[in-house]
């Protein structure tokens, strides 16, 4: 996108000058062409109180300034358009399909020509510039012969006894499990069938062109990462299908090793470029040596691109994981060791209109027991190619060089002449670097993600979750989309369409979560159909409405700053609240949702202030003196927003519920737990609660939440770990525990029960309410 | 703190040859450029690259390739010309800072000294590149205010004590081969400033065969040090390529090393005694043995002193019979990289030869350029060469292949014995025995390569090499990584024409191997060659440290790499060096400020290039 720098001094509301900055402009621009008619809606029409002064020819003029720019994007209203003869088509609401924006369909080409001429076609790839060409086998003979891996086996021997071969034995069998064996014949027969499965599965696949070109010209230069997102199974898939559709050479993919069990898939995948990582292998001297090892040389001779996702697994809830470091660090060792010039990160946004897996993620979400994946599985079950999956958007986002990455940080790599760099380790400035890349990675990501119409119908339903009718649900979700795109996103919305059709499509599309009844009411449908057993009521439904949430997340990286600030100033019961006492709120919120959701580490007092200044300028929230005032600014923006994020308030709350009421043991310690237990424990508690009536949030039945609000509370003092026999225990600090929960009530409304009635213990949560 | 000279003055001995390089260096070398003045490489009216002169190999010559080599190589255009200024006059010079009285004794002790601008001019610069660019383009803020020759030890002594008395600065000049800009006077040195030009000091005071030793004094030049002793059948073999100027105290201050020190050893193999003359009195031990354990050896405090701390008077050498035999030879290898491990293997069986040297694929393209016509010396072996590619180098690739030029020494069946076994163990790394000119013709580019370079300042070129020492391990990589680097930093400076880059391995060690580079660009639509150049190379000087290489394996610290220094020995290691620098001149006498002496950025504006802003690496 074009950078609009454009300063401007505004008079917005009242007496309030206001400088508009160009972060908040580019963010205007971005408003696509998917919003054409966006300023005739004012936000006027969905104020609470009237309260707000918010003059919104601001926004139009900034719309209107963009659009210029964006002729080519925007549908040209008939009365700029001059009639001459070429023009073919004269329907200024024709919009191609295949070119959408900076995305282009690259499925619209498939449809029209053979699958064995794509799939057997010359594939005149680049090859990076010191690259000595070299097999899958050669890699792997590499790897054995290597010092890293030879200086393993001699530690190994020392410390335990063991004989050479049996040592090389074992090496060779984790290389064997690891390594992935790359073959073009594979490949092209993977091609065939990738794309008839992928025309089947959606309606197309959008790719943006300039991020392919841009690989391209790198390739030859440096070692190239890709960071996709991870929603899917077939987000790895799908990377595949765009390197060989734009003949980039094929990836090598870090893979879970839950698919090496699937008998023809894992073999199918191994054989175009997959290789296969445990889980964890915490201090397995010969692993870590054979991986750092494997992944190493890969990048060092440039063989592939190699390809690994950082949230470490694939996102249950379509919220970004935070991210994993070891994959990494390892993988950027050889720059920091200076084995290689440099190194091109890629992040990559992966998008889908609808999550194959979303009946899996909600199950598992629950704690029913994952059904193991099997390659039918992923591909039978459900009659999935039957069913039809939408539209995905893939984003290859700005290259990221990791010399450029650490200049900043003023990196001494010589630190590391002292020793062979097989031994070394990596500095701890080294260490934060890479920390700091990998949120921003996946800040990257959540930026180009591109956000379905359901995705705000989702959010705009759990907020009226007895149901809402069509023409109210058009407003909001038109409320809602303008917030979103002032917020920098980038929404999928057909222009030429009304945007009632759109949600009539978009609801009919999942019509397994939503429907539209006779009255033009639209509503969650509570009852999964295809049940049939007499399952937990309570879990089927929260599997309905897990679903939805999975839909609602993909925007609330979106308003995730703001709303932080939203919470604050609607929970106050003061007339005003100075600045510096909303930054505390700010940050405490912060460090509370710092598992579920990502913030840039170290950026906290500028995230801040970005979003202050988004609800000043476009959500009515008025500060004088330093102040906010309250009443003034309590309005259908943040109070919107904070409902968005009660759901995990009031689910940390839980936790932290449950952890207080964790018994006290002989020395009057409370019973350590392990993490897995006190969050089955949790959910047993909301459970109960849900039952009672005390809520209907059913998303605080999710294990991950629960989770996550455990490991945040852990990292703010208020749980305490202890590692006994190699497993993890955790129990609380009390004093901590306790203030965090006096917070957490100001900021949410939480069920009144009485501190010593809960007993945990037993499997369903007892509560006497004695009061 | 008060100074206590106790320097004892002695009468200095008789006359001997004179040098071979005069007192007024005008007279024989360039003003403003390398060498002497009648060998120079020019276009003559054919259009074509010819060396004048009749000292070397080349002079006399046309090298019909050489043109289009550095047209398509490097872009230079034969229409678009940068001549020099015309010549330096009083009027370029500033105007000298006197200290009288110091004058007044100076002339009292009848030491020859002169004040002429040329004179000066002449002792105020090394051969960096900036300074060689000021003296085409520009003019210096400062250069020395006298120049004083002493005849021997006890002249240097005089002079120290009264440059004390005085507060008087010296620098000590040896052949002004420096390529650290460790002769340039501070921008903002107030006091007087003398060179102390230690040329006159140039007779071999003894030889001792019984110990095979030699004991000189200290502004003897490389090349009358091995003619003298050769008519006596001995040699040092310190063979730094800068031999025909640089000097024997030149070589103590800068930790200097010969291009055979397989052999010979490096200048600290080779010294056996120092004597050194510091503002509180002479240093020097008591013996002249082969190894003393007596705490840490003051030799090293002399050692790489970069004049900043006395001046070194007189040394006593190793020497060694002349070789019986001497022969070139060289090796083809398919690449760079199976060259270094080849490298790496001899060394590691430690049969290295008394040189060994790997140029990578574009320096042996270079080495090409510069074939003379055919009907010269060189004509059979080009024929040679042309032969031997079709049939034994088919299957190399001409674009990748690498060169190892050899030298080796020693009596006759020594010098077969050692042939023998590199060729056998560069057999098992794909290389192939290439003949012995094509090592000779390796070797000359060294040399011409300084010759070369002025011709290119005529044509928008500016050019310098730089040199590291690095672990084997990381030798490959630190090569191919500071390449990358040069090449990265010159696109993101716009400049628009493909650098000059290459490399070669010029020694090996038990442990490592220094690596030696070449970089230069047209400058064309750039408007501070000089800056952009010296930006670039700071850059690749950290991505040497980052690669694990050093700040320097032979041309010093000087000004230039002050920079590096507190990276490269930690903080307490310059706070000792300091402490150092400290006791011994309090006054800082030997005020070049080189080395640990001063902050890096104090002495950035030692010359007056017209400068603009440029903006700072981004990498
Ligand atoms: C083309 C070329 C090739 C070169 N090749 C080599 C090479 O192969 N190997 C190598 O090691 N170097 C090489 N050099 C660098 C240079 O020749 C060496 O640093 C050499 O040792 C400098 O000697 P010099 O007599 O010219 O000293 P100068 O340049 O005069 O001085 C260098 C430094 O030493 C100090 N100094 C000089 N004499 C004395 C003294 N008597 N007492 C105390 N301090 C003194 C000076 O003050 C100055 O700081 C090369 C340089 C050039 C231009």
């Amino acid at each position: 996108m074009k950078s609009l720098i454009f300063r401007g001094r505004l008079f917005l509301t009242g007496l309030h000058t206001y400088r508009f900055t160009a972060a908040v402009l580019t963010r205007c621009e971005r408003t696509n062409r998917s919003h054409g008619e966006q300023h005739d809606c004012c936000p006027q029409t969905s104020l609470t109180g009237g309260t707000l002064e918010f003059d919104p020819r601001a926004l139009i003029y900034f719309s209107r300034s963009s659009r210029l720019l964006h002729t080519s994007a925007t549908t040209p209203k008939m009365s700029e358009q001059s009639r001459n003869s070429w023009i073919k088509k004269d329907d200024p609401k024709l919009v191609s399909a295949k070119q959408k924006d900076f995305f282009v369909d690259m499925l619209d080409d498939r449809r029209h020509a053979s699958d064995f001429h794509y799939s057997t076609r010359v594939r005149d790839v680049t090859t990076y510039k010191y690259n000595k060409p070299r097999s899958p086998k050669d890699i792997k003979d590499h790897v054995m012969q290597s010092d890293r891996v030879k200086y393993a086996v001699e530690k190994v021997m020392e410390e335990s006894g063991l004989p050479l071969e049996e040592v090389m034995k074992q090496t060779q069998a984790i290389l064997d499990e690891m390594a992935h064996n790359l073959r073009i014949g594979v490949i092209r027969c993977f091609a065939f069938f990738l794309v008839k499965v992928m025309k089947k599965l959606f309606q197309r696949i959008y790719i943006n062109e300039e991020g392919v070109q841009k690989v391209r010209s790198l390739l030859k230069e440096y070692p190239i990462l890709l960071m996709p997102s991870h929603r899917s199974y077939l987000d790895f898939l799908l990377m595949s299908y765009v390197f060989y559709e734009f003949d980039l050479p094929l990836p090598v993919i870090a893979a879970a090793m839950d698919f090496m069990g699937m008998r023809f898939f894992g073999w199918l995948l191994r054989n175009s470029g997959a290789f296969y990582i445990r889980r964890s292998f915490g201090d397995d001297m010969l692993y870590w040596a054979v991986f750092t090892e494997y992944i190493q040389t890969q990048i060092c001779n440039g063989d592939s691109p190699v390809e690994f996702f950082v949230e470490g697994t694939r996102s249950r809830t379509s919220k970004s994981y935070a991210p994993k470091f070891g994959m990494l660090s390892a993988a950027l060792e050889p720059y920091f060791k200076a084995q290689v010039p440099d190194i091109m990160i890629v992040p990559v946004s992966i998008s889908y209109d609808k999550i194959l897996e979303e009946k899996l993620y909600a199950y598992e979400l629950l704690g029913v027991p994952k059904p193991k994946e099997s390659a039918s599985g992923l591909f039978k079950a459900r009659n999935i190619l039957k069913e039809d999956f939408g539209n995905v958007h893939i984003y290859l986002g700005e290259p990221v060089s990791i010399r450029q990455y650490s200049v900043t940080g003023n990196l001494d790599r010589s630190v590391h002449s002292l020793a062979p760099r097989y031994i070394v380790s990596l500095s701890d400035q080294e260490q934060h670097l890479i920390r700091h890349l990998s949120y921003d990675m996946v800040i990257q990501q959540q930026k180009h993600m591109v956000i379905s119409p359901f995705a705000m119908i989702a959010a705009v339903l759990l907020q009226n979750r007895e149901g809402i009718h069509l023409r109210n649900l058009v407003r909001e979700v038109e409320w809602l989309k303008r917030q979103s795109s002032n917020l920098g996103a980038y929404i999928d919305w057909p222009v030429s369409e009304t945007p009632e059709t759109v949600l009539r499509a978009s609801v009919s599309h999942h019509g397994n979560i939503v429907q539209i009844t006779a009255d033009d009411m639209v509503e969650l449908i509570v009852e999964d159909p295809t049940i049939t057993s007499n399952q937990d009521k309570l879990m089927t439904s929260g599997a309905q409405q897990l679903m939805l949430c999975l839909y609602k997340n993909q925007l609330m990286h979106i308003f995730v700053d703001v709303a932080m600030i939203a919470i604050s100033i609607n929970s106050c019961a003061q007339d005003t609240l100075h600045i510096e006492e909303l930054k505390k709120h700010y940050k405490f919120l912060e460090r509370l949702l710092n598992i579920d959701f990502i913030f840039l580490p170290g950026n906290t007092d500028k995230d801040f202030e970005q979003a202050m200044l988004v609800l000043t300028h476009t959500c009515g929230v008025v500060v004088e003196n330093s102040h906010v005032q309250i009443r003034k600014s309590t309005n259908k923006y943040t109070t919107f927003f904070s409902q968005m994020f009660d759901p995990f308030l009031l689910g940390y709350w839980i936790m932290c519920r449950c952890l207080k009421s964790m018994q006290t043991g002989a020395h009057g310690k409370p019973l350590a737990k392990p993490p897995k237990v006190i969050t089955k424990e949790a959910q047993n508690l909301s459970a109960t609660l849900l039952r009672m009536g005390a809520f209907k949030h059913m998303e605080v039945l999710s294990l991950d939440m629960m989770n996550n609000g455990l490991q945040s509370l852990y990292h703010m003092g208020a749980v305490q770990k202890d590692k006994r026999e190699g497993n993890t225990y955790m129990y609380p600090n009390e004093v901590v525990l306790s203030q965090i929960m006096d917070e957490l009530s100001k900021f949410v409304d939480v069920p009144n029960i009485p501190a010593t009635s809960i007993n945990v213990e037993t499997k369903t949560v007892v509560i006497n309410a004695k009061l | 703190m008060e100074t206590k000279i106790n320097i004892e003055a002695r009468e200095c001995g008789a006359e001997n040859d004179p040098p071979t390089i005069p007192k007024r260096r005008q007279e024989l070398l360039k003003w403003n450029g390398w060498g002497y003045s009648d060998s120079k490489f020019i276009v003559n009216k054919d259009k074509h690259v010819e060396f004048t002169g009749e000292r070397y190999q080349l002079s006399g010559h046309t090298m019909p390739q050489l043109r289009d080599w550095m047209m398509n190589t490097i872009g230079i255009n034969l229409d678009h010309r940068t001549p020099a200024q015309p010549s330096f006059t009083a009027a370029d010079t500033p105007t000298p800072i006197k200290n009288e009285s110091f004058i007044m004794d100076m002339r009292r002790t009848g030491i020859s000294l002169s004040d002429d601008c040329q004179d000066r001019l002449f002792r105020a610069h090394g051969h960096t590149l900036h300074e060689i660019f000021v003296l085409r383009e520009g003019r210096f803020d400062r250069i020395p205010d006298l120049v004083i020759w002493p005849t021997c030890h006890n002249d240097v002594v005089k002079i120290v004590e009264l440059a004390c008395r005085h507060n008087v600065v010296i620098i000590p000049f040896g052949g002004g081969t420096s390529v650290s800009s460790a002769l340039e006077c501070p921008a903002n040195e107030t006091r007087m400033i003398v060179s102390l030009d230690t040329s006159q000091m140039n007779k071999i005071l003894w030889v001792d065969d019984k110990n095979m030793t030699a004991h000189c004094e200290a502004g003897i030049i490389g090349q009358d040090l091995e003619r003298w002793l050769a008519k006596k059948g001995f040699c040092t073999g310190h063979e730094p390529d800068s031999m025909e100027f640089s000097s024997l105290g030149g070589w103590v201050a800068t930790r200097a090393s010969g291009m055979k020190k397989n052999i010979y050893g490096n200048i600290e193999d080779l010294i056996v005694h120092i004597k050194f003359v510091t503002p509180l009195g002479v240093m020097e031990k008591n013996c002249q043995v082969p190894r003393i354990s007596s705490g840490p050896d003051i030799h090293h405090f002399m050692m790489g002193s970069e004049g900043i701390l006395g001046v070194v008077t007189e040394v006593t050498m190793k020497i060694r019979p002349l070789p019986e035999c001497k022969k070139y030879g060289s090796i083809v290898f398919p690449d760079f990289e199976s060259g270094v491990k080849c490298l790496r293997e001899i060394a590691k069986q430690r049969c290295a030869p008394a040189s060994i040297r790997l140029m990578d694929n574009e320096q042996f393209q270079f080495g090409h350029a510069l074939k003379p016509e055919s009907g010269t010396i060189f004509s059979s072996f080009v024929d040679g060469l042309k032969k031997f590619y079709i049939t034994k180098i088919k299957g190399f690739d001409p674009h990748t292949l690498a060169v190892a030029t050899l030298l080796f020494e020693g009596k006759k069946q020594e010098v077969a014995a050692m042939e023998k076994r590199v060729y056998e163990i560069a057999s098992k790394f794909g290389g192939l025995a290439a003949g012995a000119e094509n090592g000779e013709r390796g070797y000359m580019l060294t040399f011409v390569i300084a010759y070369l370079r002025d011709l290119g300042f005529d044509y928008y070129i500016v050019a310098e090499s730089f040199e590291t020492s690095v672990p084997w391990d990381r030798c490959l990589e630190l090569c191919k990584n500071v390449k990358d680097r040069l090449h990265r930093e010159c696109k993101e400076r716009g400049i628009q024409f493909p650098p000059y880059i290459t490399c070669r391995v010029t020694q090996t060690y038990d442990a490592g191997a220094c690596v030696y580079f070449y970089f230069g660009f047209n400058y064309r639509g750039i408007s501070n060659p000089v800056q952009v150049y010296e930006d670039i190379e700071n850059c690749a000087r950290e991505e040497i440290l980052a690669n694990g290489g050093s700040i320097s394996h032979h041309h010093g610290v000087g000004k230039i790499r002050k920079r590096y220094l507190r990276q490269t020995v930690g903080d307490v290691g310059l706070g000792t060096l300091r402490a150092i620098k400290e006791y011994l001149d309090p006054h800082n006498i030997f005020g070049a400020n080189n080395c640990m002496v001063g902050d890096p950025e104090d002495d950035r504006k030692v010359h007056n290039v017209p400068k603009k802003a440029f903006p700072q690496s981004k990498l």
